[in-house]
C-alpha cells in the first residue's frame, strides 16, 4: 500500500493527465473501493459498474482534489461510496417490496471487514460513536456500511420508519456535537 | 457555516450517511450544485464518515474492470495495470466465505495513534498475526457493526489510562431563549433545462426576501441575441419579464418581490431568446427554449 503522500503525489500527476500516474493510483486503490461498494451493492456486476464510473469520475476530477480537506483514500471512497449509494436508492425502492428475501439474503452474504490501521480521525469518530446509545450506534454503523435505507434500517430494528428518521437525525446531531463540527 | 440551519445540517450529515432516499439525493445535489458552502458541509461530513472505510478490507475487481476504465477515458496504452506490494487480499471468491475479522486487543489498539506509514505497517503484521477465521453463524452486517462496536468500547475515554483520555473540551452552549430570531426561510430552487436534459440555468428563491439568483450552467446565447427569464403562471394573464440573465455567471435580482408566495412557488419559469438586451415590448418572442419548477430545497425552519 502506498502511503497517503505517495497517493497525493499521484492524484496531483493524474490531475495533469498522467496517465501512468492513474495506473498506479488505480493499482494502489480499487481493492479498497471495490471493498467499499461490494459490501453496499452485495452484486459484484453492479459493484463493477459502480467502480468504472468512481474511476472515471476521478480522472476527470483530480484536480479538484484538496490533501488539506481529505486523505486521498478517503475522497476516493467516498466519490465510490456516493455513486454505490445513489444506485441502490433507485433500484432499492422497489425492491424491498419485490423481494421480501433480499434482507435477508443481503445479511448473510458475508463480506471480509478486517481491522487495517486506526487513524486518530477513526478513533475519534468511534469514540463520537459510541457515546450513541447501542441501538443508534448499530443503526449508524449499518447505515455506513451497507448503505441501508430507512426502510431496511426500520425492517431490521422493528420499528416505523419514521422513528428511524429520527433516531438517525438526533444521532448525526449528537455525533456533530461530539466532534465539535 | 453560520449561516446553515440546523435542517441543512442534518441534511448534508444524512447525505454523507447515505440514509436519504433518491430525491432527497437529488435535491442534495441540487443545492450542491447551486451553494459552494453547502457543499462543503456535505464534504466536511463524507470525510469525516470516510474514516469509517478503513475498516471496510479489501477485495480486487476482476482486471476487465481496469480494461473498461481505460477505455472510457481514452487511454492509449495497453499495457497491464501495474502491480504493487498491497494489504491482504481477498478474491471475490471470499464472499462466499466466512468473514474475516481482524479485532486486535486493547494493548495494540491503544498503539496505534499515528497514520506513519512505517509503523503502521508493523500493526498491520501483527495483526494479521492475530487474524482468525470467525465461525460465529451471526450475519456479517451485525458482525461489521459488532467489530466497530467494540473498537467503539476500546475508544472509550473514560476506559483509556489518564494519561491517553482526551482532555475535556470546553463546548459553547447556545441557550434558546423565547425570542428566537425569524427562522431560516426557506430556499426553492428550479433547474431550468429543455427536455429533462442538463440544466443551462439554476434559478435559486429565498422565499422570506424573494429575491432570486441565476446561475448560468450552460452556453451563452448565440451573438446578437439576449436570454430573458419569464414567470409564468395561471393567475397571470401573461408572461412577465424577469429580465434578461446569462449575461454573467450569475444574475441576482429582487424582481419577484412584486408578486405573492402562491404565484412564484406554482409558476413556470421559461428562458426565451430575444433580441440583444432583451424584449422591447415586455413579451417573449420566442418559445421558451428552457424551463423549470421551483421545488423545496429545504423548508422554513422545520421541526425536528
Amino acid at each position: 500500500m502506498l502511503t497517503p503522500a505517495e497517493l497525493v503525489w499521484l492524484i496531483a500527476a493524474v490531475a495533469k493527465g498522467d496517465e501512468a500516474a492513474f495506473e498506479r493510483l488505480y493499482a494502489a486503490t480499487r481493492a479498497k473501493l471495490f471493498g467499499v461498494v461490494l459490501r453496499i451493492l452485495r452484486r459484484q456486476d453492479l459493484a463493477e459498474e459502480v467502480i468504472q464510473e468512481a474511476y472515471v469520475k476521478i480522472w476527470n476530477s483530480a484536480g479538484q482534489f484538496n490533501p488539506a480537506l481529505a486523505s486521498p483514500i478517503t475522497w476516493m471512497a467516498s466519490i465510490a461510496r456516493n455513486r454505490a449509494i445513489d444506485v441502490v436508492r433507485k433500484k432499492g425502492e422497489i425492491s424491498i417490496e419485490e423481494e421480501p428475501t433480499a434482507m435477508e439474503v443481503a445479511a448473510d452474504s458475508p463480506d471480509p471487514l478486517a481491522r487495517r490501521e486506526m487513524t486518530e480521525e477513526l478513533k475519534r469518530l468511534l469514540e463520537c460513536v459510541g457515546r450513541l446509545e447501542p441501538d443508534r450506534q448499530k443503526l449508524v454503523l449499518l447505515a455506513y456500511y451497507n448503505g441501508w435505507s430507512r426502510e431496511q434500517l426500520a425492517a431490521k430494528f422493528e420499528t416505523p420508519v419514521n422513528t428511524v428518521k429520527t433516531w438517525l437525525r438526533r444521532s448525526m446531531m449528537d455525533i456533530r456535537e461530539c466532534l465539535g463540527l | 457555516m453560520m449561516a446553515f440551519s440546523e435542517d441543512h445540517i442534518a441534511l448534508a450529515a444524512e447525505y454523507a450517511l447515505g440514509t436519504l432516499d433518491a430525491d432527497e439525493r437529488a435535491q442534495v445535489e441540487t443545492m450542491m450544485a447551486v451553494d459552494a458552502e453547502f457543499t462543503a458541509i456535505v464534504h466536511a461530513w463524507e470525510y469525516r464518515l470516510g474514516v469509517l472505510n478503513q475498516m471496510v478490507g479489501s477485495i480486487e475487481p476482476r482486471p476487465i474492470v481496469w480494461e473498461n476504465i481505460k477505455a472510457a477515458v481514452g487511454h492509449s496504452g495497453a499495457q497491464a495495470p501495474m502491480e504493487l506490494p498491497e494489504t491482504p487480499q481477498v478474491p471475490p471468491a471470499v464472499v462466499e466465505q466466512a468473514p474475516v475479522v481482524e479485532p486486535a486487543p486493547v494493548a495494540d489498539n491503544l498503539n496505534v495513534i499515528q497514520s506513519n506509514a512505517a509503523q503502521s505497517n508493523v500493526i498491520q503484521l501483527s495483526g494479521r498475526v492475530r487474524r482468525w477465521r470467525n465461525v460465529a453463524s451471526f450475519a456479517s452486517a451485525i458482525a461489521a457493526a459488532l467489530i466497530a462496536m467494540l473498537a467503539v468500547q476500546v475508544y472509550r475515554p473514560d476506559l483509556l489510562p489518564d494519561g491517553l483520555r482526551p482532555k475535556p473540551r470546553i463546548q459553547t452552549v447556545e441557550v434558546k431563549t423565547p425570542a428566537l430570531p425569524a427562522p431560516p426561510s426557506a430556499q426553492y430552487v428550479a433547474l431550468l433545462q429543455q427536455n429533462g436534459g442538463s440544466p443551462a440555468f439554476i434559478l435559486t428563491v429565498d422565499a422570506a426576501t424573494k429575491n432570486f439568483t441565476v446561475r448560468k450552467v450552460g452556453g451563452d446565447a448565440e451573438p446578437g441575441k439576449s436570454f430573458e427569464l419569464w414567470l409564468i403562471s395561471d393567475k397571470l394573464p401573461q408572461p412577465r419579464s424577469l429580465g434578461v440573465i446569462g449575461g454573467a455567471e450569475f444574475t441576482a435580482r429582487p424582481v419577484l418581490s412584486s408578486y405573492d408566495a402562491g404565484t412564484i412557488n406554482s409558476a413556470t419559469y421559461a428562458v426565451t431568446v430575444e433580441q440583444a438586451g432583451g424584449s422591447p415590448d415586455g413579451k417573449p418572442h420566442s418559445t421558451p427554449i428552457y424551463t423549470g419548477k421551483l421545488i423545496e430545497t429545504v423548508p422554513a425552519g422545520a421541526a425536528r
